[in-house]
């Protein structure tokens, strides 16, 4: 057990572990102390002399970031010398400022708007002329404009500690000091360094993908999962019903502050604009569009009293809710063997500050839930091949969320009952006699199955277009009408009622925005 | 003697062999009683020796005047780690040019220092971090301590005693702020030189992260003496609470300038009337900086009351520093003195902290306009306010640095930089 | 300006109460010639590397600059520590510390190079461009300044017939401001390459270059 140490401020008694520092410790308070290079993921050189604070009985200002707190101390952060000594480095971090927020990216999301606003100078005095950086590309997807950096050395410090690649360092001293790379060499072949974007106070540091493109106020923010294995926590940021871009939450567990490029830059297939937008029903060597009732109607009328044997294909980018509800649709046709595929990169590439998060090698979110589920991995590593069976089948076809590229036109096309649930339709889905349409996981609620066994959950971010609707409602509609569990109108009451036996006792309020581990931790290893 | 001008005032004990070439030579050294006091240490064991140094009450003599023997005794007793102790010879500070002339006259006297400050804190290694544009000094240091390899002063096993004390000269690469304590290890270390956040204290993570002490090479060139004839010895130098010899490095407006060892609380105008032969022309003196540009300026009133020693210094508002007096006389452009002074903090600024970056170079730039004689007086209350909250708020000193002369020459000599202002014509020549 | 009382020859040093030659000032008897592979291991890192003659396209660290490289490491602890030698090696051979040869010393001590970049532009006497023949560095700071400093830099200027900071069309000499060069009783004070020049006055200035012209490398 830690020892305990009683520390005030601002009047606010504390008691935090021996080691604390003055700013963890104000935290715990609700007070944050303004600070630009303490980031709690990295060292902490304590140079921004911002989160200087007022400790009775030191001689000077104390800086709060490294100044571990020692029992019966009273710290003042609001006291006038604080006050005025915040004033003061902002002043001096103005001084050579472009001031140039009408074109900065960073406007609206800016810690030294938001710290100049709060306690700044009202006007400048210095009428001398600035130093001038001008703009650099540093390769990947970054962009540097020197003038706005508050030469924090968060992004060198994040690529020589986290991502143990030191590509970012300061060049010359004093006043001429700046970031840089070495030489033309920047930040290719680096798998992180979209996180100095997110790590950066100011707008030095901008992602070459969101320059110009909408302006921070105008985000919405959305809790989601990204498209790993890994499960990093993600928010969405969306206006005008697309995804604008994808930026980390903070979870120790997972992800801790961080993001990879791979999955960062991963967001255009949410915005695809070529979606099934209703259910659709093969009709004269056409097709023809009808209401959910009818289209689900339909289904069960086709697979009345069939005794045809089921293959399915489902999709490790399905949520649990949707691939449980498809397994119990199937166990109420006769039951049949369930594939899915998924695309892999060669093997996992960890993030070497915090190796617990990685690029992992499966590129889908859901695997281990397919797994664990009993679905088996079919094709190759990119996703193609491993459905020659099924292509040529002459039963009950049922496909969820593949999309099926690279089949031909002739899949499913002997077929007694083909029926294909997805976002996008394709030359395989020509012979299918209904399609239907389904969310993607940003316009759904549910949870997916990282490698670990962890349950997590997003959230809603964009509105589904046309009709489309999530899978786990209307297969669990279907799947309930032939016997086989509940129709719920709620993800939560879908989750519940999954019936698989990992999920069991877990509700949505367990896993909550950080995830919990599920009963059965399933590791797939080789396969 | 110290060099290049002899004066009956001084007190010869580091300077003695200043400007004789053969002193170089270990033979010679030896000859005159050289290493005698290292052998001396050794019988003594490291716990007196700095029981003695402590006695002596010797100050660190790079500028913070720290007692020497109170900071070997913060070493750590049983870290298990490796010790080092380094040697501060990075001399940039402006006016001071005592090191190198410790270095190229006496360098044996240095490494003797070393030797027996290594061995009183038990370091194995000792580091002369010499400054970079000291090529000459560099060789010659170098070519010493080879010679102490040879003759078993320094080494494996120095002179049957069982001690292992190895010496390396370090040369810097041109950079001020290496001479800031944690500044030089991190160089020392292959960094850039930028200091550190203290705490950690060097006595507990130094060079390499292992317990560390620095000291500058005037400190342990008087270590010999001090261990040889004794604490009590050094003591009748100087006064009570500074005790001991100073060189003094005497450069500006005075007709012989040069260093020049005197027992501390020498008083000012002592030194610059009758060891450095006045001021030249025979002008009337203006300003003096007494302890090296870091250090506020005192008009001529002041300077007629101070004594050179640390105490004395702070008394009349001003510190000993390093004790390099910069004399100016009624010629003197104050102005552009400072402006000077400003700049080159601003160039040497390491540029961590955002105080001392933005405000040295945005200090420079003001006082530049001033000079030229587009400045305002609401530009001296900037100044003033300004540099005030660059004092304090630092990891290192060197902002403190630049509000001093700024501020002092503000308050003292503000009709300067108002006739500049009101465009007259310039006040000085030079 | 005022005289300064002793008059002498800008090299030999000669001032005030000593008479001493040039030799005996900088201690040339003494430390005689200094072997490429370093000497003695102590001082291996201490080898001057500011020199007239340059090779730009010089072997970095093969032979005896490898030896005096070993030498250097097998002083410290971690082989970091000797990046600054190591980058001093580099002018010494090139003239300058160029993004090869950051390269190379980055490959040799396994650093990252835009690690060996941040350190060799934070020090001041690592060029990083090509430089003169000679390399005139004349102090400006105060107490040089206050005895006529700038008056010493517009006569190099002059003499050399270039501008400040850069190269002369004779590729012969290269004027810069210094900081203060630690001569501060001997005004003003002039660094060429490796070697200092005190009490340098204006009018010293023409026989101080005639005479480096004049030295064999």
């Amino acid at each position: 057990m830690a020892d305990m140490v009683n520390v005030t401020i601002d009047g606010n008694e504390v008691s935090v572990p021996k080691g604390t520092t003055i700013l963890e410790a104000a935290k715990r308070v609700g007070t944050e102390v303004p600070h630009y290079c303490y980031h709690p993921g990295m060292s902490s050189p304590a140079m921004c002399r911002l989160c200087l604070v007022e400790v009775e009985g030191a001689p000077k200002p104390m800086p709060g970031c490294v100044t571990t707190v020692m029992d019966g101390q009273v710290v003042h952060t609001q006291s006038d010398q604080a006050i005025k000594n915040r004033r003061g480095v902002l002043e001096f971090y103005l001084v050579n400022h472009p001031l140039d927020c009408p074109i900065c990216d960073m406007s609206g999301e800016c810690n030294l708007q938001d710290y100049v606003h709060a306690e700044g100078r009202e006007q400048g005095r210095g009428v001398e002329p600035k130093r001038v950086f001008g703009r650099d590309d540093f390769g990947g997807d970054v962009l540097f404009y020197g003038d706005r950096c508050v030469m924090c050395t968060r992004c060198v410090r994040f690529m020589s500690e986290v991502e143990q690649d030191h590509r970012l360092t300061v060049v010359e001293r004093g006043n001429r000091s700046v970031i840089d790379t070495f030489f033309e060499e920047g930040l290719e072949g680096t798998h992180w360094h979209g996180n100095i974007v997110d790590i950066c106070p100011v707008g030095a540091l901008v992602s070459k993908d969101f320059l110009h493109k909408a302006r921070a106020w105008d985000l919405a923010h959305t809790p989601s999962i990204c498209d790993c294995s890994q499960g990093c926590n993600i928010s969405l940021h969306t206006r005008d019903n697309l995804v604008q871009r994808i930026k980390p939450r903070e979870n120790l567990d997972v992800n801790a502050w961080w993001l990879s490029d791979a999955c960062r830059m991963d967001y255009e297939w949410m915005n695809r604009g070529d979606r099934i937008e209703a259910p659709l029903i093969r009709s004269n060597g056409g097709s023809k569009v009808l209401g959910w009732k009818d289209a689900l109607q339909s289904i069960l009328k086709a697979a009345e009293g069939s005794d045809a044997s089921v293959k399915a294909v489902a999709s490790a980018r399905a949520s649990n809710e949707d691939l449980a509800a498809f397994k119990r649709l199937i166990k109420g046709l006769g039951g049949g063997e369930i594939v899915y595929r998924s695309p892999r990169i060669e093997k996992d590439i960890p993030l070497k500050g915090f190796p617990q998060l990685a690029v992992r090698r499966d590129r889908a979110p859901n695997t281990t839930g397919a797994n664990v589920m009993g679905m088996t991995r079919v094709g190759d590593d990119s996703a193609t091949g491993g459905l020659e069976d099924i292509a040529q089948h002459d039963g009950i076809v049922l496909v969820l969320g593949d999309t099926l590229e690279d089949q031909p036109t002739t899949f499913g096309a002997d077929a007694e009952l083909y029926v294909y649930v997805g976002q996008h339709e394709s030359a395989a889905t020509a012979s299918a006699h209904f399609i239907l349409p389904a969310t993607t996981k940003a316009e759904s609620e549910g949870t997916f199955t990282n490698y670990e066994g962890r349950v997590q959950r997003f959230w809603r971010a964009l509105d589904p277009p046309g009709m489309a609707r999530p899978p786990w409602l209307v297969l669990g509609a279907l799947a309930a009408e032939l016997g086989c569990g509940e129709a719920v109108r709620s993800a939560e009451d879908s989750f519940a009622a999954m019936g698989v036996d990992a999920f069991a006792g877990i509700t949505y309020a367990d896993i909550g925005e950080r995830g919990t581990v599920i009963n059965e931790i399933v590791h797939m290893t080789g396969v | 003697m110290a060099y290049p001008y002899v004066s009956d005032h001084e007190v010869r004990v580091l300077s003695k062999h200043f400007g004789d070439p053969s002193h170089r030579r270990i033979d010679t050294y030896v000859e005159r009683g050289g290493y005698k006091a290292l052998k001396k240490a050794f019988e003594m064991g490291p716990a007196q020796v700095i029981d003695e140094v402590k006695g002596s009450g010797l100050r660190g003599r790079g500028g913070a005047g720290f007692p020497t023997g109170v900071k070997w005794s913060f070493m750590p007793q049983d870290s298990g780690k490796p010790h080092y102790l380094l040697c501060n010879a990075d001399e940039s500070e402006p006016g001071t040019f005592k090191d190198r002339e410790l270095i190229r006259w006496n360098p044996h006297q240095l490494i003797e220092g070393c030797l027996i400050g290594a061995y009183a804190i038990g370091a194995k290694h000792a580091y002369i971090y010499c400054r970079g544009e000291f090529f000459e000094a560099n060789s010659i240091l170098a070519r010493a301590v080879e010679d102490a390899y040879e003759g078993g002063y320094a080494g494996k096993d120095i002179l049957g005693s069982g001690n292992d004390i190895e010496i390396t000269v370090h040369q810097g690469a041109g950079a001020y702020i290496c001479g800031e304590e944690t500044g030089l290890m991190n160089s020392l270390e292959g960094r850039r030189g930028q200091p550190r956040v203290k705490p950690p204290f060097p006595a507990a993570v130094g060079a390499f992260g292992m317990p560390s002490t620095i000291n500058n090479v005037e400190t342990l060139a008087a270590v010999p003496h001090i261990v040889d004839n004794g604490g009590d010895w050094y003591r009748q130098f100087g006064t009570e609470k500074s005790p001991g010899t100073k060189l003094f490095c005497v450069s500006g407006h005075v007709n012989k300038p040069g260093n020049y060892e005197l027992p501390l609380g020498f008083p000012l105008m002592k030194l610059i009337e009758e060891v450095c032969g006045g001021i030249r022309d025979g002008n009337a003196l203006k300003a003096v900086i007494p302890g090296g540009s870091s250090v506020p300026i005192i008009n001529a009133e002041e300077s007629s009351r101070c004594n050179l020693d640390y105490e004395g210094c702070e008394e009349v508002g001003t510190m000993l520093g390093c004790a390099s007096v910069i004399v100016m006389d009624e010629k003197a452009d104050i102005v552009k003195q400072v402006r000077r002074m400003v700049d080159f903090y601003a160039h040497e600024s390491c540029g961590q902290c955002t105080p001392c970056r933005e405000g040295s170079s945005w200090t420079a730039q003001i006082l530049k306009r001033i000079e030229y004689g587009r400045g305002t007086e609401e530009d001296l209350n900037t100044l003033m306010e300004m540099t005030q909250q660059m004092v304090g708020t630092t990891i290192c000193v060197l902002s403190d640095s630049v509000a001093a002369p700024v501020q002092s020459s503000i308050e003292k000599f503000r009709e300067d930089y108002l006739s500049l202002i009101r465009r007259d014509e310039q006040v000085g020549a030079a | 300006m005022s005289d300064i009382p002793f008059k002498n020859p800008g090299w030999a040093g000669n001032t005030g109460e000593f008479d001493l030659s040039e030799e005996e000032v900088r201690g040339e008897d003494f430390v005689g010639t200094r072997p490429v592979h370093g000497g003695h291991a102590s001082g291996a890192g201490t080898m001057p590397y500011m020199l007239a003659k340059k090779d730009p396209e010089g072997v970095l660290f093969e032979g005896e600059y490898r030896e005096r490289l070993d030498k250097i490491l097998s002083r410290y602890p971690t082989g970091q520590a000797a990046l600054l030698p190591a980058l001093g090696l580099c002018q010494e051979i090139r003239g300058y510390v160029s993004p090869e040869s950051m390269d190379a010393v980055a490959e040799v001590l396994d650093l990252s190079p835009a690690y060996v970049r941040g350190v060799a532009t934070f020090y001041t006497m690592y060029n990083k461009r090509p430089v003169g023949k000679h390399l005139v560095q004349v102090c400006t700071n105060i107490s040089c300044n206050l005895v006529g400093a700038d008056e010493v830099v517009d006569a190099f200027l002059t003499y050399t017939d270039t501008e400040l900071g850069q190269t002369s069309e004779d590729g012969n000499f290269t004027v810069i401001e210094a900081e203060c060069l630690a001569a501060c009783g001997f005004p003003t004070c002039v660094q060429i390459n490796s070697r200092y020049f005190e009490n340098v006055t204006p009018a010293e200035v023409p026989k101080i270059c005639e005479h480096l012209k004049s030295e064999r490398e």
